[in-house]
């Protein structure tokens, strides 16, 4: 008798994980809806410098005779304002295009690198414990304690402006967020069988942290992690329109917003509305994801 | 339900009769807020707003800034070098000591004392040579050569008390006053020094949530109509305006210019103007070294003549006035409006961008250069999009240009440490002539002579300077306008600076209220009157 992996024996009608993580992701209509969504918007804002009428952050191709036209009108050369422009000239549909590159940019890359920085600190605490453990979970909780924003704002205020900043920003102050998920899923898991199996075979230690309890702790952390995305994008906007995030010449949606804010009670609405519809899609879109997500992966809500 | 009717009648009546019981006070909704309470810390108009309803000065100047006695009652000229100042008798400060001359001589004495001051006074103190105080309440100023404009730089100053701050014995002396300590700006901020013989009181002071003043009641002049001001800085302009019309506060400054024309069509408010006495310029830093241009091998192009001709050229400033500004401004030639004393009629901006271009290449950078303009975000109508704008006009021109905008606090101290390479700025000539913007923003800074406290470029330009003396020193009016505008055409060919515009300031305010609109942009409560 050899050893049977107990995946090749099951009966062929039990499908893999990702495939049953497929279909189960498939049962809810709101969740593909938001998916749909989301792969357009992702899309459209890597193809921006290919679809957008204009380049916003180039200043020589803006004009201010251009400023605040209206959703629908035309300039002199007859290019056409689909969404209107700003009080630069900036064609706002380009702006925004322009402006979801940078939310996504840094939503993702944000959470990408705290991520990885998270798991790794919470990995060491989990399987260090002890005053190590003590030692990051503590810090954890002070910088947990802390408003995310006020820590942005002090980092950006010493840091400048810039898209790389605002990355850096963000990535600080979400490791935490991911070092403690990790920690009590791999504190979790570090008791079980299989990790106790390892152990007896005198596995190195990196072995069993790496192959044997990361994969096992991921599911967690990409719940928290599509969600945190969706945050860091608000944190973004947020950033940006209280005036620390990006360069006003290369504005991101937050910032469009701040500035159209201005406009708002002057009728003006446009310069406003549309960016702030773009970022409530894109984080409504990534919400409904991130939700049906956390359902499909968690081992309670399975049958 | 009649009778329901008439309950919510008379809790109606009630809530408007309370609103008419508080109608003595006034809030003013603020575009900026002052860095300081301290009136001598930082010459800039909000502080010189507040400033005026606590520490009055010497003379002070109407609302189109003509002289008008304040603490001093009269003046005279002796001689062409001494002047004699009659004082107020019985004014009283707030602490209920007397104003005397001691109390100027003091003031004087302490304005180059005031630690880290990001723009000073001692501008309009240093044609003082000496003081001899010849009673209480006569004072004899002599300066060093003729100086015909003492008697408006001493309306730019407010007398604080001797007594408070503990200098009754203080003398004058030209190469500095001697005393044990100086009074710090902190004590006029949180009020213990804050004493002046204003028509008003301080009461709070609450960095960016309001300053409260209460009516002085032995004021020595005119009674201002309300017993309780407060101003609130509401720097966004759609709050600012909403603050308004929801009746949170009385009066705002600096209506927002997209909203101007909504405003005045509105029955409940009404809207007062008028040309103010501030340009509106880009400063071009032309020290050998410059922090935020590159793309030139560690050279400043700035220094070269033909570099600023084509920044000041490549600016289109009717597009600026007419698109940002919503025409409520003046295109700007020189460093004041014409018309005002001194200034230069022949004086003209053109713009050019083929031109600019031209010149950019004849002065060998064909390919333009990287640059980032600094700006505050909060402090002038628009600034922020002002310098958008001006970066999108260089862009044209192949200087490629950023704007780095931060709120008026952080932008000021960030200039005085020398970090922009140019950087949008407004100077209100205080006077009224156009001695103030030359001496302050283009003459050769020597702090001796209070020359170029605001020069901030490094720009000198000895031929310049000497006619700025010269003018200073002219008693005759005509000659001394003849020089003022002969300096005028040094600076602007120099391109010492770029002139933009001229603010055009707006005030708004419910119905029922006036205010006579002030060149010098100040909002002074207690000008503010109820129509009856």
């Amino acid at each position: 008798m050899t050893a049977v992996n107990p995946a090749t024996a099951a009966p062929s009608r039990v499908q893999t994980p990702l495939k049953r993580f497929v279909v189960e992701f498939l049962d809810s209509r709101v969740a593909v809806l938001g998916l749909v969504v989301l792969v357009l918007i992702v899309s459209s804002a890597l193809f921006a410098p290919w679809i957008a009428p204009q380049d916003p952050y180039d200043l020589s191709k803006l004009d201010i005779m251009n400023g605040m036209l209206s959703p629908g009108s035309a300039d002199m050369d007859g290019n056409l304002f689909w969404l209107g422009s700003d009080e630069q000239g900036r064609d706002l549909l380009s702006a925004i295009l322009y402006g979801l590159r940078t939310s996504l940019l840094v939503g993702f890359s944000s959470t990408t690198v705290a991520l990885a920085i998270g798991l790794m600190v919470g990995m060491i605490a989990a399987y260090a414990g002890g005053s190590l453990d003590a030692a990051i979970m503590r810090l954890v909780d002070i910088q947990l304690s802390f408003p995310a924003i006020l820590i942005a704002l002090i980092l950006l205020a010493v840091l400048g402006k810039g898209v790389d900043k605002v990355i850096i920003a963000l990535t600080a102050i979400q490791w935490a967020y991911y070092a403690r998920t990790v920690r009590s899923a791999a504190l979790v898991e570090r008791r079980k069988e299989y990790v106790e199996a390892a152990q007896c075979l005198a596995l190195p230690r990196q072995r069993i942290v790496l192959r044997h309890l990361l994969p096992n702790c991921l599911p967690p952390l990409i719940v928290v992690a599509t969600v945190q995305v969706a945050h860091a994008i608000t944190l973004e906007a947020t950033l940006s329109f209280l005036g620390v995030g990006v360069p006003v010449t290369e504005p991101s949606l937050g910032m469009l917003i701040a500035s159209g804010f201005d406009y708002m009670l002057s009728g003006e609405f446009w310069v406003s509305l549309f960016p702030g519809l773009a970022l409530l899609v894109t984080i409504v879109s990534i919400n409904l994801v991130g939700d049906q997500m956390r359902d499909v992966l968690n081992p309670r809500l399975q049958h | 339900m009649k009778q329901q009717l008439s309950v919510l009648a008379g809790i109606l009546a009630a809530v408007l009769l309370g609103g008419q019981a508080s109608a003595a006070e006034l809030r003013i909704g603020t575009a900026a807020e002052p860095s300081a309470l301290d009136p001598h810390y930082h010459n800039l108009t909000p502080n010189n707003t507040v400033r005026r309803h606590i520490f009055e000065s010497l003379l002070d100047q109407d609302a189109k800034q003509r002289l008008i006695p304040a603490l001093a009652e009269s003046w005279r000229t002796i001689d062409d070098r001494t002047w004699e100042f009659k004082l107020r008798k019985g004014v009283k400060f707030h602490d209920g000591t007397e104003f005397t001359a001691q109390d100027f001589v003091y003031t004087v004495c302490r304005i180059p004392n005031v630690a880290n001051s990001p723009s000073s006074f001692t501008l309009y103190t240093k044609g003082i040579d000496s003081i001899e105080v010849s009673d209480p309440h006569t004072l004899i100023i002599r300066t060093a050569a003729p100086y015909p404009l003492l008697p408006i730089e001493l309306t730019t100053f407010g007398i604080i008390s001797a007594k408070a701050a503990g200098g009754e014995k203080v003398t004058f002396d030209k190469a500095g006053c001697k005393a044990d300590s100086w009074p710090s700006t902190q004590a006029f901020n949180d009020g213990t020094l804050a004493i002046g013989t204003g028509p008003f009181k301080l009461v709070e002071y609450r960095k960016g949530e309001r300053i409260v003043l209460d009516r002085n009641p032995d004021y020595w002049g005119a009674k201002p109509e309300w017993d309780k001001v407060t101003f609130r800085p509401i720097t966004s302009e759609g709050p600012r305006v909403a603050a308004l019309l929801a009746g949170d506060v009385d009066l705002v400054d600096e209506p927002p210019l997209q909203d101007l024309e909504r405003l005045r069509k509105d029955p409940k408010v009404s809207v007062v103007e008028t040309l103010s006495n501030r340009i509106i310029y880009l400063a071009l830093d032309q020290a050998e070294k410059t922090p935020t241009i590159k793309g030139t091998d560690g050279k400043n192009p700035l220094r070269d003549i033909r570099v600023r001709q084509a920044m000041s050229m490549a600016i289109d400033r009717e597009a600026i006035v007419k698109r940002i500004m919503n025409n409520t401004a003046e295109p700007a030639a020189q460093l004041l409006a014409p018309g005002l004393f001194g200034t230069n009629p022949d004086l003209k901006f053109s713009y050019d961008a083929k031109k600019a271009k031209e010149l950019l290449a004849e002065a060998g950078y064909p390919n333009g250069f990287e640059l980032t303009i600094g700006t505050p975000n909060d402090r002038y109508i628009n600034d922020e999009k002002i310098a958008q704008a001006v970066a999108q006009m260089y862009s044209r021109i192949g200087i490629k240009t950023q704007v780095d905008a931060a709120t008026v606090n952080v932008f000021f101290s960030r200039r005085n440490k020398g970090e922009f390479s140019v950087y949008l700025g407004g100077w209100s000539a205080a006077t009224g002539e156009a001695s103030s913007p030359l001496k302050s923003l283009v003459a050769t800074r020597i702090k001796e002579k209070g020359f170029g406290p605001t020069n901030y470029t490094g720009y000198s330009n000895p031929k310049l300077d000497d006619l700025i003396t010269k003018a200073l020193a002219t008693v005759d009016d005509k000659e001394r306008e003849k020089l003022l505008a002969e300096a005028m055409k040094v600076a602007v060919d120099d391109v010492a600076l770029v002139p933009l515009h001229y603010e055009v300031t707006s005030w708004a305010m419910r119905k029922g209220l006036s205010y006579e609109p002030r060149a010098d942009q100040y909002t002074l409560a207690y000008a503010v009157r109820s129509a009856k």
